[in-house]
This record gives structure tokens, C-alpha cells and sequence, in this order.
């Protein structure tokens, strides 16, 4: 997971106030929460002395920004699965929803199941019940910790 | 092996495959990559012919020595049990030395179980060894961590507790976060040593005693116990296994710890089986003069002794040591399988046959000597290893 | 002189290794996956060898050129490799107590080499021509 301090370490710590806030640590806030982009901090982008932080900082950011990034922040590395599902089979949600599938150990059944094994290799659907989504989000790492391969990361 | 295997093939080719790991799809992958052709004295040739020039081999040899029947059906796995007792010949499976294990196991004296067992009971699982994260991918997620069972109702994190033994930290090792403990090669009768005097109530000789008596602690309260094993205990030993099986015993005085080694290949169980009810013993058997075993019957004896070789399913040239490889190579061969390695290369005659469970049916044992009937879901023109088998018993 | 010192290399396999393997023997992929050695920064240094770089491996059974990779964790004296038609080149033949080979690992000389990785084919013929 991305962190402030990381963020605000890549900015100009001027606390200019051209991005619109009255701090760099406010920027650095609103740039984690994707209500900002990089290009909103003028002197990072046009300064030539900040060329190595923004470089930094897009480098940092770009999990974040890909579009491989589900909506509750969940990036998977196809390339690095292997397809054992211990995520799928860990998941508090598909335990819950999935009883006779996904919480005993075997492909999903109740087609409420949110990761899944597709083609060799984890897959998440109905990102939406995931327990990191919306407002209420808890900050579940059920799917992060039993993996055997840093497949799968939240940013 | 897995029974929840959801696929869908188009021309022959998997398409779309669902609850397969990774290792399983690139399995299903190779239906359509180096397959294997037949071939008498490196020219192709029909089917038919690699098998009349397979059956004159080694209808015409004194002493043949039958390898490999690993990812062979049960049904193969008798039958050709039966054309070893007809030829004269010794069977060996030399890639492996899971089998010592496995005939302690089938004669009753190391305690197993099934992996549904596991799930429903264990709450202890111990990885000797042992990578099945790497080896075996969902042998943590479908039995032996993370599922809910019957008695292991509240998941992986309250119920179980998951311990490696290893060399390195293994993906599984990984998992097991501090339930890890390495050890140096060969160093694992050292490592049982200690745990042994650890769970008498002794200061165990190791560097870190309080962590070795914690994990004696575990293990006296366990209330059921599965022991894994993996090439990291069963192939790495200089020495018997003594030690390994009187620390299950040891174990076995608190709680039942149960045994399940993790196996090379589909049906390594099947063919351990299958040897164990003909002769009594796993392999290497000799069925030369009268039923005898012992590893001097098998390729780490007088390799020179065998004048012909049917290899099954197997890839001894590539796996062995490359001294015994190229003896190995000297000796007229026929290789009978699904696709082209180091062995088929070497052989005098190939014969390609279909790869069970995708194109051909039959049945095998689990590592847990649980049976499964396996299907064909692609149609193939090429005959089963049981097909192969009975026409060599016909020629021979 | 520790260049000379012969490595322990114990032989493992990973998930990505069996995966090239059932995807055909004969692939570059499986050789990049099959012929490497993780050894330990420190053995590496004692032996000039650099990551990346193809290295000589010889015991008495034979001799293969792999790929040098130096491992994150320290393992000084060990090294890691994947169990390939490239770690059985080397595996000794001679039987142990009890009458069985030692199929996990073996000691080797391990040394910076001029020539490219060796290949399965290479391999292959090497058993069946010599």
C-alpha cells in the first residue's frame, strides 16, 4: 500500500498553494484519494528541478492509477499466480456467501463467490461485496497474506 | 485429480478452464504441444508397427527392466505388473524415494488418512520437506489450511496452524510465517533429535530452545496431526528414515498424527499400491526369479545387467544422474507416453499414447489412496497406455 | 582459497519451472526457468561471478553452463537449484547407505564461464552420444 508520507516525500514541500490546498501534506491527501492528479502540483510538472521527485512519484503512483486497479484498490499480478487458490478459498465473503463451495475448499457453487481460479489464475468479480469497497470499507487482507507469490496487492 | 475442474475444449485445444491452478492448466496446455510420435530407429512409422517392434524388443531380451508407470491408470499399472512377471523383469520407478515411506504406510505401520480428513479434523499440519504451494497447488487451499471442516469450523487463522520444515523458505514456508523453521541440508534427522527430546520435557540441543519447545508444546496439544513429506525428506536423506518414523510413533503417543507423502506424479500411489499387493513391497521389484525387492533389483544396481528397457510414462534420461542416464541410453529402449522428453529421444522405439483423464479414461489413487475415476473430455486418436500394454502382453 | 571451495547446491522445484516443463522441454522459456543457480552474494563475489551471467558448474558426474542469480535471503556455502535435466547432469551416480542415490543434491565447482547456457539439446546428446 501506498503511503502519505511516500507521496508527500516525492513533492515539492513548498506548501505553494498553486494545487488549489494550503499545504503539500493536504496535496498528498487528495492525489492518494484519486480526487487529484500529478499534473494539479504546476512547479512539480514544470520545474526542472523537481524532474527526478515527479518521475518518482509518477513511478510510485502508477498501481494506483492503472486501470487494472479494481474500484476497492485490489491490483492482481496474473503473471505471478499460481492458481492455488488460497485467496479464493480465505476470502471471508466468499466463505460467507459461498458455504458449500469456496468455504470448503472447492471451485465456487453459489455464484456469489468475488475471486475465483479462471484460466490458471485468480480473478475478481463483483468487486462491489468485496470488503474493501464503498464507504464502510474495512481494510480486509484475507486474500494478501495467504498468497504464496505477492499476487495480489491492494494500493 | 482435482474433481471440481470445470473446461472447455474447442479443435482438441482447451479454451476456457475454471478451478485449475496454474500448473494444472499448463497440463491441459499440452495436449497440443510435443506430443509424441512413433518411431522405430528414429523414422516414423504407423502405430501398429511401433508396437510390433516394441513387443519384438522385448520379447527377444533376457533381462528387461520396466520403468516409470507413474501417469499410468490403475488398469495400466496391473496389467503391466503382469508383463513384468511375464518377461522375467524388474519394475522401478527411480526418480522418487517416496516409496519407502509408502510401504510403511500400506503395511500398516505409519498411521495415514484421507485429505478429507485432514480437512475436517486437522488442526495441525506439518510440511516436511514439502513445497505443495510450488509441487501441488491447492493441496493448502482444498484440504490441508485454509478450508473450513467439520471440526474446523472457524478458518485457517483460529483453527489450524500450519508448520515447514525446509532448507529455504518455500512459498509454503512463506505462508506459514512463523511456523517456519529452516534447516541446513541434511540436517533434518538433527532437527527431529531435537524436537524428540523437546516433547520428553528435555532442553533440545538447537539454538533456539524456547522455539523448539513452543513447537513441542503445539504439537503435544494437537488434536489431530498431518504429516506431509515432500523430496525435501524423502529423496534428500544420506541415511534410512529411521528417525522420521519414531518421530511419528513418538508423535503418535500424544495424538494421532497421520502420514500423507506428496507424490511426483498422478497415480505414484497407484503404482505403490498396485506393487505392494503383488509382491509386498514397493518398487524397484523383480519378478526375475520368483518376487524379490530391494533397491540392488533396480537402476542403482548393475544397470549393465538389463539388455532392454520399456520406459512408461516416465523421463528417467532427464531426471537421473548423468552417468546412469548415459548407461541408460546404451541399452535398447522402448518409450511408450504422451508427449517427447530426453527418453523418447533416446529410445530404439516410440509409442505415443493418450493422456488420461483429458483423452483417455480410467482410474488412479490420491496421494491419500483415495480412488478417482477419471474421464476423457477430448476425443483422440491415440491409444491408451492399457491399450499399449495389452498388446505387448499378446507379442511377448 | 574460497573460489575453489566447492558450493552444497540442493535442488527444489517451483511452480513456474513444472508449468514451462508440461509447455514443452525443448522451449527457451523452460531452459530460462530450469538452468540457473541462486547462489549467496558473498560465494558470488569469492568467485567473481555476476548475476545475470552464465557460469560453469562441474562435479565428477559432468559439467553444465547455467545462469547465475544471487538470492535476497544469505545462504553462504549453499546454492539453490531448479531439479532439471540440468541439476541431473551433476547429481552423483554412486549409491549411498542403503543402496540409494542421493537425488536432492551434490557439491560443485562453480566458477564465471565463456560460453553460453547449455541447452537441453545439448544436454540430451551428451547422454546419448558419449
Amino acid at each position: 500500500m501506498i503511503s502519505i508520507m511516500d507521496v508527500y516525500q516525492l513533492l515539492p514541500k513548498t506548501n505553494c498553494k498553486k494545487c488549489g490546498f494550503p499545504t503539500c501534506m493536504a496535496f498528498a491527501v487528495e492525489l492518494l484519494g484519486k480526487r487529484k492528479a500529478i499534473e494539479d502540483c504546476p512547479p512539480l510538472v514544470e520545474e526542472p528541478k523537481y524532474e527526478k521527485k515527479l518521475a518518482g512519484l509518477r513511478e510510485l503512483m502508477a498501481p494506483l492509477l492503472s486501470t487494472e486497479a479494481t474500484e476497492t484498490g485490489m491490483v492482481i499480478h496474473p503473471e505471478r499466480c499460481y492458481g492455488c487458490g488460497n485467496c479464493v478459498v480465505a476470502c471471508p465473503v466468499n466463505v460467507a456467501s459461498d458455504p458449500k463451495g469456496t468455504a470448503i475448499g472447492r471451485g465456487p457453487v453459489s455464484g456469489k463467490a468475488i475471486l475465483m481460479v479462471e484460466d490458471g489464475v485468480v480473478k475478481c468479480v463483483n468487486v462491489d461485496q468485496c470488503r474493501r469497497f464503498g464507504p464502510e470499507k474495512v481494510l480486509c487482507n484475507a486474500c494478501i497474506v495467504t498468497c504464496p507469490s505477492k499476487a495480489i496487492e491492494f494500493i | 485429480m482435482c474433481d471440481d475442474i470445470e473446461a472447455e475444449f474447442e479443435g482438441g485445444k482447451v479454451k476456457r478452464t475454471m478451478n485449475l491452478c496454474r500448473k494444472g492448466r499448463a497440463h491441459y496446455d499440452s495436449l497440443s504441444i510435443d506430443r509424441l510420435t512413433p518411431a522405430v530407429g528414429g523414422s516414423e512409422v504407423r502405430g501398429e508397427e511401433a508396437v510390433t517392434a516394441a513387443g519384438e524388443l522385448l520379447a527377444g531380451a533376457e533381462c528387461p527392466l520396466l520403468l516409470g508407470f507413474g501417469r499410468s491408470t490403475l488398469e495400466a499399472q496391473k496389467l503391466g505388473i503382469e508383463l513384468a512377471k511375464k518377461l522375467g523383469s524388474v519394475i522401478d520407478d527411480p526418480t522418487s524415494r517416496q516409496g519407502l515411506i509408502m510401504e510403511r504406510i500400506l503395511k500398516g505401520e505409519v498411521p495415514t488418512c484421507t485429505f478429507d480428513d485432514v480437512r475436517n479434523y486437522a488442526d495441525v499440519s506439518i510440511y516436511w520437506g514439502d513445497d505443495p504451494s510450488s509441487s501441488h497447488p491447492r493441496h493448502l487451499s482444498r484440504f490441508s489450511y485454509f478450508p473450513r471442516g467439520e471440526k474446523r469450523q472457524r478458518g485457517y487463522e483460529e483453527d489450524r496452524e500450519a508448520i515447514v520444515i525446509d532448507v529455504r523458505r518455500s512459498p509454503t514456508a512463506t505462508i506459514a510465517a512463523d511456523g517456519f523453521f529452516q534447516v541446513s541440508p541434511g540436517g533434518d534427522a538433527a532437527f527431529a533429535e531435537a524436537l524428540l527430546a523437546a516433547l520428553g520435557g528435555k532442553i533440545p540441543k538447537v539454538e533456539d530452545k524456547k522455539r523448539m519447545l513452543n513447537l513441542a508444546t503445539k504439537l503435544r496439544k494437537a488434536k489431530f496431526g498431518a504429516i506431509f513429506t515432500g523430496p525435501g525428506l524423502a529423496d534428500a536423506q544420506d541415511g534410512d528414515l529411521g528417525w522420521f518414523f519414531s518421530l511419528v510413533a513418538r508423535l503418535n503417543e500424544f495424538t494421532r498424527f497421520s502420514v500423507i507423502p506428496s507424490l511426483p506424479d498422478y497415480n505414484t500411489r497407484g503404482l505403490h499400491q498396485s506393487l505392494f499387493d503383488v509382491a509386498g513391497a514397493v518398487s524397484p521389484v523383480s519378478f526375475e526369479d520368483g518376487i524379490a525387492s530391494g533397491p540392488k533389483f533396480g537402476v542403482t544396481g548393475l544397470l549393465e545387467s538389463f539388455d532392454a528397457v520399456l520406459v512408461v510414462g516416465s523421463d528417467p534420461v532427464a531426471n537421473l544422474p548423468a552417468p546412469l542416464a548415459r548407461k541408460l541410453a546404451r541399452i535398447p529402449m522402448v518409450a511408450v507416453g504422451t508427449h517427447r522428453n530426453l527418453t523418447t529421444d533416446a529410445a530404439s522405439v516410440t509409442v505415443p499414447t493418450a493422456m488420461a483423464g483429458l483423452e483417455a479414461g480410467g482410474s488412479a489413487l490420491r496421494s491419500d489412496g483415495v480412488r478417482v475415476d477419471l474421464e476423457a473430455q477430448v476425443k483422440s486418436d491415440r491409444p491408451t497406455d492399457l491399450q499399449i500394454v495389452e498388446m505387448l502382453m499378446e507379442v511377448v | 582459497m574460497a573460489e575453489t571451495e566447492e558450493l552444497l547446491v540442493v535442488t527444489y522445484r517451483g511452480i513456474f519451472q513444472e508449468v514451462e516443463e508440461a509447455l514443452g522441454i525443448y522451449s527457451d522459456s523452460y531452459r530460462e526457468e530450469s538452468a540457473v543457480l541462486f547462489l549467496d552474494g558473498s560465494d558470488a563475489l569469492g568467485r567473481k561471478i555476476e548475476a545475470g551471467r552464465p557460469i560453469l558448474l562441474e562435479t565428477s558426474s559432468g559439467k553444465v553452463v547455467v545462469a547465475a542469480k544471487i538470492s535476497e535471503e544469505p545462504h553462504p556455502g549453499i546454492a539453490f537449484m531448479p531439479r532439471s535435466p540440468w541439476s541431473a547432469s551433476l547429481l552423483p551416480a554412486e549409491v549411498g547407505e542403503g543402496g540409494l542415490l542421493q537425488l536432492k543434491r551434490f557439491r560443485a565447482r562453480a566458477s564465471p564461464a565463456g560460453e553460453a547456457v547449455t541447452t537441453i539439446e545439448e544436454i540430451g546428446e551428451r547422454i546419448r552420444v558419449f
